[in-house]
């Protein structure tokens, strides 16, 4: 059967929602990330901006060397949070075969509707437009890995001052001929290294490689040779997955300037691993290995691992378990650039009962508590006392 | 200082103090082995921030004297070389230790010996009370108790394995929170007065590998003394003494979670258990070691192990056994219910269990005096 799938995408959707809260902004050039003093980069960029060479991931110092009238404002994560929230769960009205891969991208599997494609995208986009404001692009191929280059290729086509809001929809059977003139690296698996040794071969777009000998690239590229000639020829069977097996959950931060005090990076753990309690109980998992990423002024990054005799959603445990880690791996007075800690290994929703439960009952009871007020009053609202010391 | 001294031997001696070796510590003494002439001996010794141990080894002593030198390397270099004599020569300017052996010559740099920490030895004039105990013995009764201590730093007071004396009984306790094993012996003799010491689990298990590794004759024993100010034990074995620091804390109530009573109790033979459960494991431990494990009574009754994995397959096994009571459906630690199984040296083996989210018990059947009772918390679906 010949599947509908649909590849949606938010248009600059940080820029999007600060646009909603200050319409002051819309047309302007400006970009939300970090600050320019910092190491900021910019996160997402308006399209007013995108005309001036700016682009994400881009550090905000270069940006606003390239347009010194740039506005920029501060990531609000938690908004972008909730607004991606809302219209991932207008999209599931559409359909439940919703495969969510970033905060402002998703799979969809329209098979079952009956429209044809172009009209279901119209509707969609429409559907985002009117009730929350916001734009967005589509494409729509026989499978995800055409319906996503599809959106990629009818987005860079909008070069406007305004979000694209691009419909590309390619027709079951010209898959190959769609991707045919494009250049290799458009291609799913090719990475810099991969599209230099094929343009070594004299191969340089998609239809290059699907009309390459199969053999051939099997002989050069081990079994990645065999995916390539498959996907060169717009042919992917995967399905739209709609539950990602969540495989470790962390949270990390890069710090304005390198932090060498211990009292710091000390509260920094503990606030990461609050972040990774809070995340790990809010999807119902409990992980055995605690994590830790150090990386150090000249970029070089080491990570630091230990298995805990239970699984754990806790805080306090998570914290304790990272800080260990972290006084093993840190010397005192060496610079940190950046700090992360993660969970991992997770049970399948089977919890290792205590002796002492009832005394882990009340701790778990303590944590639900403050996990309730911090939804309600935010973040910073209620802390634990300090137990930065000892380590 | 110049001494000779067989490679064997010394080879041996640097094994045994070889695990005090402290692998990351600041102070780069500790990381170092002392030689040291003792008595027309010569003594070897090891330090980390928990234990120390004193070996003693034969040799022939031209010269008094004493070095540290970097552990690694020197057990590393005696282990590669021919059993035969070894020759050492101090270049006390230098600190340098000279080293010859058949063909092989070699000089290690080493530390002034002054700088090393000074680990007591056992001495019978402190008059410190002094309990002796059958090495083998202790040996199994660590190796039964040992592996349930926690080993995660964050409850310090659980990685010891709480050692009492108390008359004639000897009894060794550890918990990780999950898991409780009570091990208990008779002694030949009462001690003089009672004492109980958290011991840390690694301590007594470096213990238990010395006394494997030292083949002694019946009639020696391990003399255990604790010192006047309560913060480290000793333990004297023939040629070798180690130290260790105790945990200062208070052992959490272990008899309070022994359960008294039971709703289901199952006789079965223990190595089939183990073979039963070793395969379950296989499917279990990628997914967080649950093995079910169902009871039914009936003639005969039978323990039906089940464990399954999402990505690689599920398994089932089926063992007789002498049910009485209800049937019983529950989760265990696979990994758990492996070590105990392990270590448990009669034929059968008693299980009693009350209620899924409730402790299972393991006994040895016929033990006699050599009391066993290991006890193990479910897994609970959330």
């Amino acid at each position: 059967m010949t599947r509908k799938i649909l590849h949606l995408d938010l248009d600059a959707f940080f820029c999007a929602v600060e646009e909603l809260r200050n319409p002051d902004l819309r047309g302007k050039p400006f970009a939300v990330g970090g600050s320019p003093q910092g190491r900021g980069v910019v996160a997402s960029c308006s399209y007013a901006a995108r005309q001036y060479g700016i682009h994400s991931a881009m550090p905000m110092a270069q940006a606003i060397r390239l347009c010194p009238d740039l506005i920029v404002v501060s990531n609000r994560h938690g908004l972008y949070d909730d607004v991606s929230r809302r219209v991932m769960a207008r999209l599931r009205q559409f359909t439940p075969l919703l495969e969510q891969l970033s905060i402002d991208e998703a799979f969809l599997d329209l098979s079952d509707l009956p429209e044809p494609p172009a009209e279901l995208a119209r509707r969609i986009q429409a559907a985002i437009r009117n009730e929350f404001s916001l734009p967005c692009s589509l494409g729509v191929a026989t499978n995800k890995l055409v319906a996503k280059i599809a959106n990629d290729v009818g987005k860079s086509r909008a070069r406007g001052a305004e979000p694209p809001n691009a419909i590309t929809v390619v027709p079951p059977g010209q898959e190959a001929a769609f991707l045919a003139p494009l250049p290799t690296r458009a291609l799913w698996g090719v990475g810099p290294k991969t599209a230099d040794r094929l343009a070594a071969l004299g191969i340089h777009t998609i239809g290059d490689i699907a009309a390459y000998p199969e053999a051939e690239l099997v002989r050069l590229f081990g079994k990645h040779g065999h995916d390539l000639a498959r996907r060169a020829r717009g042919i992917d069977d995967r399905p739209v997955v709609t539950e990602h097996e969540t495989k470790s959950v962390s949270k990390e931060v890069t710090f304005p300037r390198d932090v060498a005090d211990r009292r710091t990076l000390q509260r920094t753990l503990r606030r990461l691993s609050e972040g990774v309690g809070r995340n790990l109980r809010r999807k119902g998992l409990q992980g055995s290995t605690v994590k830790i990423k150090l990386r150090w002024p000249d970029f070089t990054t080491i990570t630091r691992q230990t298995t805990l005799s239970s699984p754990t959603d806790q805080d306090n445990e998570i914290y304790e378990a990272a800080n260990r880690l972290f006084s093993a791996a840190w010397k005192p007075g060496r610079p940190v650039r950046l700090l992360g800690v993660g969970v991992s290994g997770f049970g399948r929703g089977y919890r290792q009962l205590s002796f002492w439960d009832i005394e882990a009952d009340r701790d778990r009871r303590l944590q639900e508590t403050l996990d309730r007020l911090r939804s309600k009053y935010g973040v910073g609202a209620v802390t634990r006392g300090g137990r930065e010391s000892g380590g | 200082m110049r001494v000779s001294v067989l490679q064997e031997n010394l080879a041996k001696g640097l094994s045994i103090v070889g695990r005090a070796v402290a692998t990351r510590s600041t102070l780069p003494v500790l990381s170092n082995i002392l030689l040291e002439t003792d008595n027309a001996q010569l003594k070897l010794a090891a330090m980390n921030m928990e234990i120390g141990i004193n070996c003693w080894i034969g040799a022939m002593i031209d010269e008094e004297g004493q070095i540290t030198v970097p552990a690694r390397l020197l057990s590393d270099f005696v282990n590669s070389l021919p059993k035969e004599r070894i020759d050492m020569e101090l270049q006390i300017r230098t600190q340098t230790l000279h080293l010859r052996c058949a063909h092989y010559e070699a000089n290690i740099h080493g530390i002034d010996a002054s700088e090393f920490p000074i680990i007591p030895t056992h001495r019978r004039e402190t008059g410190l009370p002094t309990i002796e105990v059958p090495p083998e013995k202790l040996r199994r009764m660590i190796e039964q108790v040992a592996f349930a201590a926690a080993t995660d730093e964050s409850r310090p007071t659980l990685t010891g394995v709480f050692t009492q004396f108390d008359g004639d009984r000897l009894t060794l306790v550890a918990t990780d929170g999950y898991r409780l094993a009570v091990r208990s012996t008779v002694l030949e003799e009462a001690v003089p007065v009672a004492l109980g010491v958290i011991i840390p689990a690694r301590a007594l298990a470096e213990l238990s590998r010395i006394i494997g590794s030292l083949e002694l004759g019946e009639e020696e024993g391990v003399e255990v003394t604790v010192t006047e100010a309560r913060n480290q034990v000793m333990f004297h074995l023939p040629g070798v003494d180690l130290v260790s620091q105790l945990v200062e804390a208070n052992f959490p109530d272990y008899k309070k979670i022994v359960p008294t009573s039971y709703n289901t109790r199952a006789v079965v033979d223990t190595e089939e258990f183990l073979r039963a459960m070793r395969v379950s494991y296989l499917f279990a431990r990628d997914s967080a070691n649950i093995v079910r494990v169902n009871i039914e009574p009936g003639d005969p009754g039978r323990i039906l192990l089940t464990a399954s994995s999402k990505e690689m397959g599920d398994n089932e096994a089926e063992i007789e056994a002498t049910v009485e009571g209800e049937p019983l459906e529950a989760s265990f630690n696979g990994k758990f219910m492996i070590d105990v199984l392990s270590v448990i040296d009669t034929p059968q083996v008693v299980f009693e269990a009350i209620s899924p989210t409730r402790p299972g018990v393991f006994r040895p059947v016929g033990a006699g005096d050599e009391e066993y009772t290991h006890v193990i918390m479910p897994m609970s679906p959330k």
